[in-house]
Protein backbone atom coordinates (compact mmCIF):
# COMPACT_ATOMS: atom_id res chain seq x y z
CA UNK A 1 0.00 0.00 0.00
CA UNK A 2 0.88 3.62 -0.46
CA UNK A 3 1.44 5.41 2.54
CA UNK A 4 -1.20 8.23 2.65
CA UNK A 5 0.60 11.20 3.67
CA UNK A 6 3.99 11.41 1.16
CA UNK A 7 0.69 11.10 -1.35
CA UNK A 8 -0.77 14.35 0.07
CA UNK A 9 2.30 16.09 0.51
CA UNK A 10 3.04 15.08 -3.35
CA UNK A 11 -0.62 16.27 -4.95
CA UNK A 12 0.05 19.64 -2.65
CA UNK A 13 3.53 19.67 -4.07
CA UNK A 14 2.08 19.29 -7.87
CA UNK A 15 -0.57 21.88 -6.98
CA UNK A 16 1.85 24.40 -6.12
CA UNK A 17 3.78 24.06 -9.14
CA UNK A 18 0.87 24.21 -11.55
CA UNK A 19 -0.64 27.14 -9.87
CA UNK A 20 2.47 29.16 -9.10
CA UNK A 21 3.20 28.13 -13.08
CA UNK A 22 -0.54 29.96 -14.05
CA UNK A 23 -0.52 32.57 -12.15
CA UNK A 24 3.11 33.62 -13.31
CA UNK A 25 2.03 33.04 -17.20
CA UNK A 26 -1.02 35.02 -16.58
CA UNK A 27 1.00 38.24 -15.18
CA UNK A 28 4.06 37.81 -18.00
CA UNK A 29 1.14 37.22 -20.39
CA UNK A 30 -1.44 40.58 -19.33
CA UNK A 31 1.26 42.82 -20.11
CA UNK A 32 2.51 41.36 -23.86
CA UNK A 33 -0.73 40.91 -24.76
CA UNK A 34 -1.93 44.36 -23.93
CA UNK A 35 1.56 45.77 -25.33
CA UNK A 36 0.82 43.42 -28.90
CA UNK A 37 -2.84 45.10 -29.13
CA UNK A 38 -0.61 48.44 -29.55
CA UNK A 39 2.23 47.81 -30.84
CA UNK A 40 2.74 46.04 -33.76
CA UNK A 41 6.68 45.72 -33.44
CA UNK A 42 5.47 43.83 -30.23
CA UNK A 43 2.78 41.58 -31.04
CA UNK A 44 5.32 40.56 -34.20
CA UNK A 45 8.44 39.22 -32.13
CA UNK A 46 5.58 37.82 -28.97
CA UNK A 47 3.97 36.19 -31.55
CA UNK A 48 7.18 35.05 -33.57
CA UNK A 49 8.62 34.03 -29.86
CA UNK A 50 5.30 32.05 -28.39
CA UNK A 51 4.97 30.31 -32.14
CA UNK A 52 8.68 29.07 -32.00
CA UNK A 53 8.06 28.06 -28.74
CA UNK A 54 4.99 25.64 -29.32
CA UNK A 55 6.39 23.71 -31.24
CA UNK A 56 9.06 22.70 -28.90
CA UNK A 57 8.38 19.39 -27.29
CA UNK A 58 7.60 19.49 -23.69
CA UNK A 59 10.03 16.55 -22.56
CA UNK A 60 12.68 18.50 -24.57
CA UNK A 61 12.06 21.66 -23.02
CA UNK A 62 12.98 20.40 -19.56
CA UNK A 63 15.64 18.73 -20.91
CA UNK A 64 17.14 22.58 -21.96
CA UNK A 65 16.35 23.61 -18.93
CA UNK A 66 18.69 21.89 -16.48
CA UNK A 67 22.27 23.65 -18.37
CA UNK A 68 20.18 26.80 -18.03
CA UNK A 69 18.87 26.66 -14.77
CA UNK A 70 20.02 23.44 -13.05
CA UNK A 71 17.65 21.32 -11.37
CA UNK A 72 15.17 21.64 -7.98
CA UNK A 73 11.63 23.30 -7.28
CA UNK A 74 12.26 26.63 -9.52
CA UNK A 75 13.95 25.48 -12.82
CA UNK A 76 10.44 23.29 -12.84
CA UNK A 77 8.61 26.33 -12.22
CA UNK A 78 10.65 28.11 -14.95
CA UNK A 79 9.56 24.72 -17.71
CA UNK A 80 6.27 24.71 -16.39
CA UNK A 81 5.82 28.44 -17.28
CA UNK A 82 7.86 28.63 -20.52
CA UNK A 83 5.76 25.31 -21.81
CA UNK A 84 2.22 26.65 -20.15
CA UNK A 85 2.52 30.79 -21.34
CA UNK A 86 1.80 29.66 -24.95
CA UNK A 87 -2.35 29.60 -25.10
CA UNK A 88 -2.29 32.15 -22.47
CA UNK A 89 -0.44 34.81 -24.65
CA UNK A 90 -1.69 34.25 -28.02
CA UNK A 91 -5.81 33.75 -26.91
CA UNK A 92 -5.88 37.15 -24.65
CA UNK A 93 -3.96 38.83 -27.50
CA UNK A 94 -6.24 37.42 -29.79
CA UNK A 95 -9.35 37.74 -27.81
CA UNK A 96 -8.56 41.69 -27.15
CA UNK A 97 -7.18 42.76 -30.99
CA UNK A 98 -9.99 41.16 -32.65
CA UNK A 99 -12.88 43.24 -30.87
CA UNK A 100 -15.31 45.07 -32.88
CA UNK A 101 -14.04 47.61 -34.39
CA UNK A 102 -17.08 50.04 -34.44
CA UNK A 103 -16.92 49.05 -30.74
CA UNK A 104 -13.10 50.75 -30.38
CA UNK A 105 -14.34 53.74 -32.53
CA UNK A 106 -17.63 54.70 -30.47
CA UNK A 107 -15.72 53.77 -27.06
CA UNK A 108 -12.90 56.32 -28.12
CA UNK A 109 -15.58 58.48 -29.55
CA UNK A 110 -17.14 58.99 -25.95
CA UNK A 111 -13.95 60.15 -24.86
CA UNK A 112 -12.66 56.32 -23.65
CA UNK A 113 -8.85 56.46 -23.32
CA UNK A 114 -6.61 53.58 -24.85
CA UNK A 115 -6.82 51.81 -21.53
CA UNK A 116 -10.07 52.36 -20.63
CA UNK A 117 -11.17 50.81 -23.64
CA UNK A 118 -9.17 47.45 -22.42
CA UNK A 119 -10.82 47.63 -19.37
CA UNK A 120 -14.39 48.37 -20.01
CA UNK A 121 -14.41 47.34 -23.32
CA UNK A 122 -11.87 44.73 -24.71
CA UNK A 123 -11.31 42.86 -21.50
CA UNK A 124 -14.72 41.71 -20.88
CA UNK A 125 -15.60 40.95 -24.70
CA UNK A 126 -12.12 38.99 -24.77
CA UNK A 127 -13.31 36.53 -21.43
CA UNK A 128 -14.33 33.32 -23.64
CA UNK A 129 -11.23 33.57 -25.67
CA UNK A 130 -9.10 33.91 -22.73
CA UNK A 131 -10.50 31.76 -19.90
CA UNK A 132 -10.20 29.15 -23.28
CA UNK A 133 -6.87 29.74 -23.57
CA UNK A 134 -6.23 29.58 -19.16
CA UNK A 135 -7.65 26.20 -19.35
CA UNK A 136 -5.95 24.62 -22.19
CA UNK A 137 -2.68 26.31 -20.62
CA UNK A 138 -3.74 24.73 -16.97
CA UNK A 139 -4.16 21.19 -18.95
CA UNK A 140 -0.50 21.84 -20.13
CA UNK A 141 0.92 23.24 -16.95
CA UNK A 142 -0.60 19.77 -14.91
CA UNK A 143 0.98 17.70 -18.00
CA UNK A 144 4.45 19.48 -17.66
CA UNK A 145 4.58 19.35 -13.82
CA UNK A 146 4.41 15.82 -13.98
CA UNK A 147 7.33 15.31 -16.40
CA UNK A 148 9.50 18.51 -14.13
CA UNK A 149 9.86 15.42 -11.53
CA UNK A 150 12.21 14.24 -13.58
CA UNK A 151 14.56 17.22 -12.71
CA UNK A 152 13.83 17.56 -8.84
CA UNK A 153 10.53 19.76 -9.03
CA UNK A 154 8.75 16.73 -6.50
CA UNK A 155 4.85 16.20 -7.05
CA UNK A 156 2.53 13.86 -8.84
CA UNK A 157 5.56 12.84 -10.99
CA UNK A 158 8.00 11.90 -8.75
CA UNK A 159 6.00 9.04 -7.37
CA UNK A 160 4.98 7.84 -10.87
CA UNK A 161 8.66 7.80 -11.85
CA UNK A 162 9.49 6.04 -8.45
CA UNK A 163 6.00 3.36 -8.70
CA UNK A 164 7.45 3.00 -12.55
CA UNK A 165 11.24 2.30 -11.43
CA UNK A 166 10.47 -0.09 -8.76
CA UNK A 167 7.68 -1.95 -10.71
CA UNK A 168 5.25 -0.78 -8.39
CA UNK A 169 1.81 -0.64 -10.31
CA UNK A 170 -0.12 0.66 -7.20
CA UNK A 171 2.35 3.48 -6.68
CA UNK A 172 2.46 4.23 -10.50
CA UNK A 173 -1.54 4.48 -10.11
CA UNK A 174 -1.19 6.55 -6.79
CA UNK A 175 0.60 9.26 -8.72
CA UNK A 176 -0.92 8.85 -12.26
CA UNK A 177 -4.91 8.81 -10.94
CA UNK A 178 -4.83 12.25 -9.07
CA UNK A 179 -2.75 13.64 -12.08
CA UNK A 180 -6.06 12.75 -14.26
CA UNK A 181 -8.05 14.53 -11.96
CA UNK A 182 -6.79 17.38 -11.11
CA UNK A 183 -6.27 17.67 -15.14
CA UNK A 184 -10.30 17.22 -15.46
CA UNK A 185 -11.13 19.29 -12.32
CA UNK A 186 -8.56 22.44 -13.84
CA UNK A 187 -10.98 22.72 -16.75
CA UNK A 188 -14.21 23.07 -14.06
CA UNK A 189 -12.75 25.37 -11.72
CA UNK A 190 -11.97 27.60 -14.78
CA UNK A 191 -15.18 27.51 -15.99
CA UNK A 192 -17.02 28.31 -12.82
CA UNK A 193 -14.16 31.52 -12.61
CA UNK A 194 -15.48 33.02 -16.02
CA UNK A 195 -19.25 32.63 -14.99
CA UNK A 196 -18.78 34.70 -11.60
CA UNK A 197 -16.13 36.93 -13.31
CA UNK A 198 -19.05 37.48 -15.72
CA UNK A 199 -21.97 37.72 -13.63
CA UNK A 200 -19.88 40.77 -11.64
CA UNK A 201 -21.02 44.27 -12.98
CA UNK A 202 -18.18 45.20 -15.34
CA UNK A 203 -17.72 48.27 -13.02
CA UNK B 1 -14.79 76.35 -37.27
CA UNK B 2 -12.24 76.12 -40.17
CA UNK B 3 -10.15 73.60 -41.35
CA UNK B 4 -7.31 73.38 -43.95
CA UNK B 5 -6.45 69.30 -44.58
CA UNK B 6 -4.20 67.94 -47.09
CA UNK B 7 -3.27 64.47 -47.10
CA UNK B 8 -3.54 62.12 -50.38
CA UNK B 9 -6.46 64.44 -51.21
CA UNK B 10 -8.93 62.16 -48.60
CA UNK B 11 -9.44 65.88 -47.26
CA UNK B 12 -8.11 68.71 -49.98
CA UNK B 13 -8.07 72.49 -48.31
CA UNK B 14 -11.22 71.76 -46.99
CA UNK B 15 -12.31 75.11 -45.34
CA UNK B 16 -16.21 75.72 -43.96
CA UNK B 17 -17.82 77.26 -40.62
CA UNK B 18 -20.46 75.73 -38.90
CA UNK B 19 -23.04 77.93 -37.20
CA UNK B 20 -23.82 77.10 -33.20
CA UNK B 21 -27.67 75.79 -33.12
CA UNK B 22 -27.92 74.75 -36.31
CA UNK B 23 -28.12 70.67 -37.80
CA UNK B 24 -25.79 70.83 -41.01
CA UNK B 25 -25.74 68.20 -43.26
CA UNK B 26 -22.32 66.77 -45.23
CA UNK B 27 -23.77 64.76 -47.91
CA UNK B 28 -21.46 62.98 -50.15
CA UNK B 29 -21.03 59.66 -51.98
CA UNK B 30 -18.84 57.28 -50.29
CA UNK B 31 -14.89 58.23 -50.45
CA UNK B 32 -15.79 62.01 -50.96
CA UNK B 33 -14.50 62.54 -47.45
CA UNK B 34 -17.41 63.25 -45.42
CA UNK B 35 -16.45 60.85 -42.53
CA UNK B 36 -13.33 61.77 -42.28
CA UNK B 37 -14.22 65.23 -42.26
CA UNK B 38 -16.20 64.55 -39.11
CA UNK B 39 -13.63 62.41 -37.32
CA UNK B 40 -11.34 65.01 -37.66
CA UNK B 41 -13.57 67.72 -35.31
CA UNK B 42 -13.50 64.82 -32.76
CA UNK B 43 -9.93 64.16 -33.31
CA UNK B 44 -10.46 60.74 -34.16
CA UNK B 45 -8.01 61.91 -36.61
CA UNK B 46 -5.79 64.92 -36.93
CA UNK B 47 -4.93 67.04 -39.75
CA UNK B 48 -2.19 66.77 -41.51
CA UNK B 49 -2.52 70.43 -41.82
CA UNK B 50 -4.67 73.63 -40.55
CA UNK B 51 -6.58 73.18 -37.65
CA UNK B 52 -10.48 72.55 -35.99
CA UNK B 53 -11.46 75.32 -34.11
CA UNK B 54 -14.14 75.17 -31.44
CA UNK B 55 -15.53 78.85 -30.34
CA UNK B 56 -12.12 79.91 -32.01
CA UNK B 57 -10.36 77.50 -29.53
CA UNK B 58 -7.62 75.43 -31.56
CA UNK B 59 -9.09 71.49 -30.44
CA UNK B 60 -4.97 70.65 -30.93
CA UNK B 61 -4.61 72.34 -27.59
CA UNK B 62 -7.35 70.21 -26.05
CA UNK B 63 -7.23 67.67 -24.39
CA UNK B 64 -8.58 64.69 -26.67
CA UNK B 65 -10.46 62.25 -24.71
CA UNK B 66 -11.80 65.52 -22.61
CA UNK B 67 -12.56 67.17 -26.18
CA UNK B 68 -14.71 63.90 -26.72
CA UNK B 69 -16.35 63.78 -23.93
CA UNK B 70 -18.10 66.73 -24.45
CA UNK B 71 -19.21 65.84 -28.21
CA UNK B 72 -21.76 63.43 -28.87
CA UNK B 73 -20.73 60.14 -31.06
CA UNK B 74 -22.96 58.25 -32.77
CA UNK B 75 -21.96 56.22 -35.53
CA UNK B 76 -24.18 53.83 -38.35
CA UNK B 77 -22.95 50.59 -36.65
CA UNK B 78 -23.99 52.14 -33.23
CA UNK B 79 -21.37 50.38 -30.76
CA UNK B 80 -23.65 49.47 -28.02
CA UNK B 81 -21.25 47.64 -25.85
CA UNK B 82 -22.84 43.81 -25.93
CA UNK B 83 -21.63 43.04 -22.03
CA UNK B 84 -23.67 45.83 -20.65
CA UNK B 85 -26.90 46.96 -20.21
CA UNK B 86 -28.48 49.94 -22.15
CA UNK B 87 -28.05 51.98 -18.31
CA UNK B 88 -24.74 50.59 -18.31
CA UNK B 89 -23.57 51.38 -21.32
CA UNK B 90 -25.47 55.16 -21.50
CA UNK B 91 -23.93 55.80 -17.62
CA UNK B 92 -20.28 54.58 -18.28
CA UNK B 93 -18.85 58.14 -18.99
CA UNK B 94 -20.41 59.27 -16.10
CA UNK B 95 -19.54 56.53 -13.92
CA UNK B 96 -15.82 57.46 -14.92
CA UNK B 97 -16.60 61.05 -14.39
CA UNK B 98 -17.64 60.28 -11.05
CA UNK B 99 -21.13 60.91 -10.51
CA UNK B 100 -23.34 59.93 -8.09
CA UNK B 101 -25.10 56.25 -8.58
CA UNK B 102 -28.30 58.57 -8.29
CA UNK B 103 -27.73 61.03 -10.64
CA UNK B 104 -26.59 58.70 -13.25
CA UNK B 105 -29.82 56.68 -12.51
CA UNK B 106 -32.13 60.23 -13.07
CA UNK B 107 -30.02 60.78 -16.51
CA UNK B 108 -30.35 57.45 -17.90
CA UNK B 109 -34.35 57.25 -17.39
CA UNK B 110 -34.48 61.03 -18.63
CA UNK B 111 -32.77 60.44 -21.94
CA UNK B 112 -34.33 57.13 -22.45
CA UNK B 113 -37.90 58.81 -21.88
CA UNK B 114 -36.91 61.45 -24.61
CA UNK B 115 -35.78 58.85 -26.82
CA UNK B 116 -39.45 57.24 -26.29
CA UNK B 117 -38.22 53.86 -24.65
CA UNK B 118 -39.92 53.70 -21.43
CA UNK B 119 -37.26 53.38 -18.81
CA UNK B 120 -38.51 50.50 -16.85
CA UNK B 121 -38.91 48.31 -19.80
CA UNK B 122 -35.43 49.00 -20.92
CA UNK B 123 -33.18 49.77 -18.45
CA UNK B 124 -31.91 46.84 -17.87
CA UNK B 125 -32.08 45.02 -21.08
CA UNK B 126 -29.27 44.12 -23.37
CA UNK B 127 -28.46 45.29 -26.74
CA UNK B 128 -28.62 41.96 -28.17
CA UNK B 129 -32.67 42.08 -26.68
CA UNK B 130 -33.22 45.55 -28.91
CA UNK B 131 -34.47 46.01 -32.21
CA UNK B 132 -32.26 48.18 -34.81
CA UNK B 133 -34.42 51.18 -34.50
CA UNK B 134 -34.48 50.76 -30.26
CA UNK B 135 -30.62 50.14 -30.49
CA UNK B 136 -29.98 53.35 -32.56
CA UNK B 137 -32.51 55.09 -29.95
CA UNK B 138 -29.83 53.74 -27.04
CA UNK B 139 -27.09 55.39 -29.16
CA UNK B 140 -28.70 58.68 -29.42
CA UNK B 141 -29.17 58.90 -25.83
CA UNK B 142 -25.89 57.65 -24.78
CA UNK B 143 -24.64 60.20 -26.88
CA UNK B 144 -26.22 62.97 -25.35
CA UNK B 145 -25.52 61.67 -21.62
CA UNK B 146 -22.77 64.72 -21.23
CA UNK B 147 -25.36 66.78 -22.49
CA UNK B 148 -22.64 68.26 -25.23
CA UNK B 149 -23.50 71.24 -27.17
CA UNK B 150 -21.99 69.36 -30.21
CA UNK B 151 -23.66 66.13 -31.64
CA UNK B 152 -21.69 64.28 -34.31
CA UNK B 153 -23.73 61.68 -36.14
CA UNK B 154 -22.11 59.59 -39.04
CA UNK B 155 -25.12 58.01 -41.29
CA UNK B 156 -27.09 56.87 -37.96
CA UNK B 157 -30.00 56.03 -39.88
CA UNK B 158 -28.13 54.06 -42.48
CA UNK B 159 -28.71 50.48 -41.82
CA UNK B 160 -32.49 50.60 -41.12
CA UNK B 161 -35.33 49.93 -43.37
CA UNK B 162 -36.62 53.04 -45.11
CA UNK B 163 -40.25 53.05 -43.13
CA UNK B 164 -38.41 52.74 -39.80
CA UNK B 165 -35.50 55.26 -40.91
CA UNK B 166 -38.75 57.72 -41.84
CA UNK B 167 -39.98 57.42 -38.30
CA UNK B 168 -36.62 58.26 -36.59
CA UNK B 169 -35.72 60.61 -38.68
CA UNK B 170 -39.16 62.36 -37.42
CA UNK B 171 -38.41 61.69 -33.84
CA UNK B 172 -34.90 62.88 -34.26
CA UNK B 173 -36.53 66.45 -35.51
CA UNK B 174 -38.42 67.02 -32.63
CA UNK B 175 -35.54 65.85 -30.29
CA UNK B 176 -33.75 68.11 -32.05
CA UNK B 177 -36.13 70.82 -31.19
CA UNK B 178 -36.20 70.04 -27.89
CA UNK B 179 -32.53 69.97 -27.45
CA UNK B 180 -30.92 73.54 -28.99
CA UNK B 181 -27.58 71.65 -30.15
CA UNK B 182 -25.36 72.20 -32.94
CA UNK B 183 -25.36 69.19 -35.02
CA UNK B 184 -23.36 67.84 -37.94
CA UNK B 185 -24.66 64.81 -39.74
CA UNK B 186 -23.23 62.96 -42.62
CA UNK B 187 -24.70 61.08 -45.26
CA UNK B 188 -25.01 60.31 -48.60
CA UNK B 189 -28.78 60.23 -48.68
CA UNK B 190 -30.51 63.15 -50.61
CA UNK B 191 -33.98 63.29 -49.12
CA UNK B 192 -32.47 62.71 -45.55
CA UNK B 193 -30.29 65.57 -46.08
CA UNK B 194 -33.62 67.54 -47.29
CA UNK B 195 -35.36 66.73 -44.30
CA UNK B 196 -33.01 67.15 -41.53
CA UNK B 197 -30.91 70.11 -42.84
CA UNK B 198 -30.68 73.83 -42.15
CA UNK B 199 -27.71 73.87 -43.99
CA UNK B 200 -26.14 71.14 -46.56
CA UNK B 201 -22.69 70.83 -47.57
CA UNK B 202 -21.89 68.72 -50.53
CA UNK B 203 -18.47 67.08 -50.34
CA UNK B 204 -16.95 65.44 -53.80
CA UNK B 205 -13.64 64.35 -53.81
CA UNK B 206 -12.38 66.13 -50.32
CA UNK B 207 -13.53 69.26 -51.45
CA UNK B 208 -16.81 70.99 -50.03
CA UNK B 209 -18.07 71.51 -53.40
CA UNK B 210 -20.90 74.31 -52.50
CA UNK B 211 -22.73 75.20 -48.90
CA UNK B 212 -26.86 76.41 -48.61
CA UNK B 213 -30.10 75.81 -47.77
CA UNK B 214 -31.79 72.59 -49.27
CA UNK B 215 -33.33 75.47 -51.79
CA UNK B 216 -30.48 77.16 -52.51
CA UNK B 217 -28.89 73.48 -53.85
CA UNK B 218 -31.64 72.52 -55.80
CA UNK B 219 -32.27 75.64 -57.44
CA UNK B 220 -28.83 77.26 -57.28
CA UNK B 221 -26.31 74.58 -57.80
CA UNK B 222 -22.96 75.88 -58.08
CA UNK B 223 -21.40 73.55 -60.81
CA UNK B 224 -22.38 70.31 -62.69
CA UNK B 225 -21.40 67.82 -59.90
CA UNK B 226 -23.20 69.60 -57.37
CA UNK B 227 -26.81 69.69 -59.32
CA UNK B 228 -25.76 65.64 -60.09
CA UNK B 229 -25.51 64.86 -56.22
CA UNK B 230 -28.40 66.97 -55.49
CA UNK B 231 -30.47 65.82 -57.99
CA UNK B 232 -31.51 69.09 -59.39
CA UNK B 233 -32.44 67.68 -62.48
CA UNK B 234 -35.30 66.03 -61.13
CA UNK B 235 -36.39 68.88 -58.72
CA UNK B 236 -40.31 67.46 -58.62
CA UNK B 237 -39.25 64.56 -56.26
CA UNK B 238 -38.54 67.70 -53.84
CA UNK B 239 -41.52 68.83 -53.47
CA UNK B 240 -41.78 65.91 -50.41
CA UNK B 241 -38.88 68.02 -48.93
CA UNK B 242 -39.64 71.84 -50.07
CA UNK B 243 -40.75 74.08 -47.12
CA UNK B 244 -42.99 76.87 -47.64
CA UNK B 245 -40.21 78.94 -46.57
CA UNK B 246 -38.02 77.65 -49.66
CA UNK B 247 -40.50 78.38 -52.69
CA UNK B 248 -42.17 81.57 -51.05
CA UNK B 249 -41.84 84.92 -53.09
CA UNK B 250 -41.09 86.98 -50.09
CA UNK B 251 -43.95 89.90 -49.44
CA UNK B 252 -43.01 93.85 -49.78
CA UNK B 253 -44.08 95.03 -46.85
CA UNK B 254 -45.54 98.31 -48.82
CA UNK B 255 -48.01 95.16 -49.72
CA UNK B 256 -49.01 94.43 -46.94
CA UNK B 257 -52.06 95.88 -44.60
CA UNK B 258 -52.47 95.50 -41.47
CA UNK B 259 -55.12 98.59 -40.22
CA UNK B 260 -58.56 99.43 -40.53
CA UNK B 261 -58.42 102.08 -43.45
CA UNK B 262 -60.54 102.18 -46.34
CA UNK B 263 -61.03 101.34 -49.70
CA UNK B 264 -60.51 104.96 -50.81
CA UNK B 265 -56.61 105.44 -49.17
CA UNK B 266 -55.76 101.83 -50.15
CA UNK B 267 -56.49 103.03 -53.73
CA UNK B 268 -54.31 105.61 -52.97
CA UNK B 269 -51.69 104.07 -51.68
CA UNK B 270 -51.30 101.23 -54.31
CA UNK B 271 -51.15 103.86 -56.57
CA UNK B 272 -48.57 106.02 -55.10
CA UNK B 273 -46.51 102.64 -54.10
CA UNK B 274 -47.76 101.19 -57.89
CA UNK B 275 -49.17 97.94 -57.07
CA UNK B 276 -51.75 96.23 -58.30
CA UNK B 277 -52.53 93.93 -55.80
CA UNK B 278 -52.41 94.13 -51.32
CA UNK B 279 -52.90 91.37 -49.04
CA UNK B 280 -54.94 92.02 -46.36
CA UNK B 281 -54.38 90.91 -42.59
CA UNK B 282 -57.58 90.92 -40.76
CA UNK B 283 -56.13 88.71 -37.89
CA UNK B 284 -53.65 85.95 -37.78
CA UNK B 285 -55.67 83.33 -39.62
CA UNK B 286 -57.54 85.51 -41.53
CA UNK B 287 -55.92 86.73 -44.43
CA UNK B 288 -56.78 88.34 -47.30
CA UNK B 289 -56.00 89.66 -50.91
CA UNK B 290 -57.59 92.35 -53.36
CA UNK B 291 -56.38 93.77 -56.40
CA UNK B 292 -56.68 97.39 -57.66
CA UNK B 293 -59.29 96.67 -60.17
CA UNK B 294 -61.47 94.89 -57.95
CA UNK B 295 -61.02 98.03 -55.12
CA UNK B 296 -62.20 100.67 -57.84
CA UNK B 297 -64.87 98.32 -58.87
CA UNK B 298 -66.28 98.57 -54.96
CA UNK B 299 -69.28 101.24 -55.00
CA UNK B 300 -69.06 102.31 -51.83
CA UNK B 301 -65.28 103.70 -51.13
CA UNK B 302 -65.55 104.51 -47.85
CA UNK B 303 -65.89 100.34 -46.63
CA UNK B 304 -63.25 99.50 -44.37
CA UNK B 305 -60.55 97.73 -46.26
CA UNK B 306 -61.23 94.52 -43.79
CA UNK B 307 -64.30 94.35 -44.91
CA UNK B 308 -63.58 93.10 -48.43
CA UNK B 309 -61.07 90.79 -50.27
CA UNK B 310 -60.85 87.09 -50.90
CA UNK B 311 -59.48 84.97 -48.28
CA UNK B 312 -56.50 82.96 -48.54
CA UNK B 313 -55.00 79.68 -47.36
CA UNK B 314 -52.68 80.09 -44.63
CA UNK B 315 -49.66 78.05 -44.16
CA UNK B 316 -46.77 78.03 -41.90
CA UNK B 317 -43.11 78.67 -43.32
CA UNK B 318 -42.48 75.22 -42.58
CA UNK B 319 -45.32 73.60 -44.44
CA UNK B 320 -44.05 71.19 -47.27
CA UNK B 321 -45.00 71.93 -50.66
CA UNK B 322 -46.43 68.86 -51.67
CA UNK B 323 -49.32 69.90 -48.67
CA UNK B 324 -49.61 72.89 -49.46
CA UNK B 325 -50.44 72.22 -53.59
CA UNK B 326 -52.73 69.59 -52.33
CA UNK B 327 -54.43 71.93 -50.54
CA UNK B 328 -54.57 74.33 -53.28
CA UNK B 329 -55.54 72.18 -56.05
CA UNK B 330 -58.55 70.84 -53.14
CA UNK B 331 -59.91 74.37 -52.88
CA UNK B 332 -59.04 75.43 -56.81
CA UNK B 333 -56.89 78.20 -55.91
CA UNK B 334 -53.62 79.34 -57.11
CA UNK B 335 -52.07 81.08 -54.35
CA UNK B 336 -51.39 81.08 -50.28
CA UNK B 337 -49.91 82.78 -47.89
CA UNK B 338 -46.97 82.12 -45.56
CA UNK B 339 -47.00 83.35 -42.03
CA UNK B 340 -45.12 82.32 -39.13
CA UNK B 341 -45.68 83.77 -35.86
CA UNK B 342 -48.10 85.98 -36.72
CA UNK B 343 -45.94 87.65 -39.94
CA UNK B 344 -46.62 88.06 -43.34
CA UNK B 345 -43.51 86.44 -44.59
CA UNK B 346 -44.83 85.81 -47.98
CA UNK B 347 -47.10 84.51 -50.37
CA UNK B 348 -46.63 81.25 -53.15
CA UNK B 349 -48.37 81.28 -56.22
CA UNK B 350 -48.83 77.86 -58.21
CA UNK B 351 -47.56 78.87 -61.05
CA UNK B 352 -44.13 80.51 -59.93
CA UNK B 353 -43.62 77.03 -57.79
CA UNK B 354 -44.35 75.57 -61.32
CA UNK B 355 -41.78 77.62 -63.12
CA UNK B 356 -38.75 77.19 -60.35
CA UNK B 357 -39.71 73.45 -60.63
CA UNK B 358 -39.34 72.52 -64.43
Amino acid sequence: MVALLPLLDAILQHLTLVFTSLAIGISLATPLAILSVFYKRVSYVVLTIINMAQSIPSFALVAIIVPLVGIGFVPGIVAIVLGSIVPIVKNMYVGLAKTDIALIDTGKGMGLTDLQIVRYVRLPLAYPAIFAGLKFSAVIANGIAVLTAIIGSGGLGRVIFEGLASFNINKTLSGAIPAILIALSLDMIFSIAEKKLKSKSVY
Amino acid sequence: MTKIYKESKAINDLSFEICKGELFVILGSSGSGKTTTLRLINRLIDPDEGAVYLNSNDTKTMDPVKLRRKIGYVIQQIGLFPHMTVKDNIGLIPRLEKWKEEDISNKVDELLTLVALPPDLFRYRYPNQLSGGQQQRVGLARALVMDPPLLLMDEPFGALDPLLRMQLQNEFLSIKRKLDKTIVFVTHDIEESFILADRIGVMHGGKMLQIGTPSELLFEPSNEIVSKIIGAENKFKAIRFLQAKDVMIPLDKSCLIESDISCKETINMMISHKIDSCIIKKSNSDIAQVSLIELLNEKDKAKSILAIGNKLNVFASNDTLSSIISLLKSSNESMAVIIDRGNVLGIVRINSVLMNLV
